[in-house]
């Protein structure tokens, strides 16, 4: 905040870095190559090292490989320009070029020598061509997924959010919320799962159930920790202010017990993934989960590692998306 | 301004001991009256209830016999017409300068004309270029005239500060305490002053009253005729300092006999 800085953090951090030697620099550019090499000599590898029997290789993760030399190269070529796409670079390029020598070794151990034999160990084109060839099915799945993944999280927040807070918030409330807490939130709630599926008249209200109770466990928790470390100065000083009950609630309380709540929200999400998968694999007939044991039913073990990636995706997408929700919601949190 | 006029008849705390069955006198028979828009400093050693008794006007909590009125009304509760500064500014951290500042309005009318009045507040204090800012990246100095003009903006007839400029270093301190009386002379409330510095009591109030521990009890009530602003080498200055060391000191000596 100090408004005389003359210099910008990055005039700054140029400032105070260590020169490297011109050896080191130049060893440091060629190294910044290597993304683009490895993927490179995979390619070699996949379009040139003969197929081992009967298989084939296919087009289109060919090209996806041309396609990813030429980001590489570019990136590399760009990394001249600017300071911060190479350090960027630099940093990404030991992780991508051991990735993409696995992905050398695993190609040579399935598709070109069969020694990973199918239909167990699909090569990566095989799995692309099954995820490609039947993707309205899949994203069907995804949708279906997201559907019931998020109608369980929201109830589960809500009720969380609802039991926690009040039972932070008013001793009476507590003595009833606590021992409910105790018996439920010791059991995962996947072991509920059979009876779940017996009783609940319809699977994918029984399953979002299901996930609700996962997430409604760990943001009780936390909402109950989070209000009740707020600070008392926080209540007295509101108070002084001419603030009401509910006003305190809702303009002291919640806010102040925010980063507590995010902590369960994060780990209520990992349940509710966890859970979700349980559910369509063991019940529900349709969804991610679901479409992986179907596959398996078939045999169609590259439609089942498609699947898995795009679990993976989603996952990661939707997680990212909280993420970013906690850091606009406790941005305040910043400098300290 | 005539109101905010403070007045303790007979009043008496005692608290229950943290674990035991024992009990604590915190304030014992009480008497005081205070005038509007009068500026009180309350000095004594720590455990003389001097905290006690500001939370008892504040309306945090009530006295176990007696009671405090607050402009002819039983103070039974708190209210924004008696404000509070903390010495930890206790600014809520989630919000920027702007929305603390402007916290105590959302439940006021004439919503436009009090914005007004704490823009002008905000100047005063020289904080209007950091309305955006989140208390996480303010000094503590800027932090606790932050949270004074929070108190302020609602314009409360009386307002309590235990002891706000405690944690803060000897040349903010003094900025701090011209704000103060600059505060005092726009806004005319009554100013309530709980302080360990007696310096500082000297410095910023018409009455000095002396508080001394177990029970806590009030043994001096000094009235400090100085013209605004005051000279701090000046020799009445000297003598009123001087005049309140001597009542502590007693009254520290005493309560080292009182244990004895």
């Amino acid at each position: 905040m100090d408004t005389q800085n003359q210099i910008t953090v990055k005039e700054l951090k140029k400032l105070e870095k260590k020169q490297l030697s011109n050896t080191r620099r130049l060893l440091n550019r060629t190294i910044a190559l290597l993304p683009a090499i490895t993927l490179f000599i995979h390619y070699l590898e996949y379009s040139y090292v003969p197929n081992h029997g009967l298989n084939q290789a296919t087009k289109l993760y060919g090209n996806l490989l041309i396609l990813g030399i030429l980001v590489f190269f570019i990136w590399y070529l760009a990394s001249f320009v600017k300071e911060e796409w190479y350090e960027k670079l630099l940093y990404l390029t030991p992780l991508f070029s051991v990735i993409w020598i696995l992905l050398t070794i695993y190609d040579l151990l399935t598709l070109k020598s069969g020694r990973l034999i199918l239909p167990y160990f699909p090569w990566i084109g095989r799995v692309l061509d099954a995820m490609i060839s039947d993707w309205v099915k899949l994203l069907d799945c995804v949708k279906n997924s997201l559907k019931l993944l998020f109608t369980g999280y929201f109830t589960g927040v809500l009720a969380g959010l609802l039991c926690g807070v009040l039972a932070g918030w008013s001793k009476r409330v507590n003595y009833w919320i606590q021992p409910l807490v105790r018996v439920l939130g010791a059991i995962p709630s996947t072991t509920y799962m059979p009876i779940i599926m017996i009783l609940s008249s319809s699977l994918f209200g029984g399953s979002a159930f299901l996930i609700a109770l996962g997430v409604w466990f760990p943001v009780t928790i936390s909402s109950i920790n989070g209000v009740s470390g707020v600070h008392k100065n926080y209540y007295e000083v509101a108070r002084t202010l001419g603030t009401s009950k509910i006003g305190i609630l809702f303009r002291v309380v919640m806010p102040a017990a925010m980063p507590s709540i995010f902590t369960g929200l994060t780990q209520g999400m990992s349940t509710a993934c966890l859970t979700l998968m349980v559910a369509e694999m063991m019940g529900v007939e349709s969804g991610l989960g679901w479409y992986i044991n179907w596959q398996k039913g078939w045999a169609e073990f590259a439609k089942m590692y498609g699947a898995i990636i795009i679990i993976c995706i989603t996952f990661i997408l939707v997680n990212c998306i909280l993420n970013l929700i906690k850091k606009r919601v406790l941005r305040w949190q910043g400098g300290e | 301004m005539d109101k905010g006029a403070i007045e303790l008849k007979d009043v008496t705390k005692i608290f229950q001991r943290s674990d035991t069955e024992e009990t604590l006198t915190a304030l014992n028979h009480i008497n005081l009256s205070i005038k509007p828009g009068e500026f009180v400093s309350f000095v004594g050693a720590s455990g003389c209830g001097k905290s006690t008794l500001m939370r008892i006007i504040t309306g945090l909590e009530s006295p176990t016999k007696g009671e405090a009125i607050c402009d002819g009304e039983v103070i039974t509760g708190t209210s924004a017409k008696r404000g509070l500064v903390f010495q930890d500014h206790a600014l809520f951290p989630w919000l920027t300068v702007w929305e603390n500042v402007i916290f105590g309005l959302k439940s006021q009318k004439n919503l436009s004309e009090k914005q007004a009045l704490a823009e002008e507040l905000l100047k005063l204090v020289e904080l209007e270029k950091f309305k955006k800012t989140y208390p996480s990246q303010l000094s503590g100095g800027m932090s606790q005239r932050v949270a004074l003009i929070r108190a302020l903006t609602t314009e409360p007839d009386v307002l309590l500060m235990d002891e706000p400029l405690g944690a803060l270093d000897a040349f903010t301190r003094m900025n701090i305490q011209d704000v103060l009386i600059r505060l005092w002379e726009t806004q005319k409330n009554t100013m309530i002053l709980i302080t360990h510095d007696v310096d500082e009591a000297v410095y910023l109030s018409q009455r000095v009253i002396v508080m001394s521990p177990r029970p806590g009890r009030i043994i001096d009530d000094i009235r400090i005729d100085m013209n605004y602003n005051r000279n701090r080498s000046h020799s009445d200055f000297l003598k009123y300092r001087n005049q309140i060391l001597e009542r502590l000191n007693l009254a520290h000596e005493e309560s080292l006999e009182y244990y004895i």
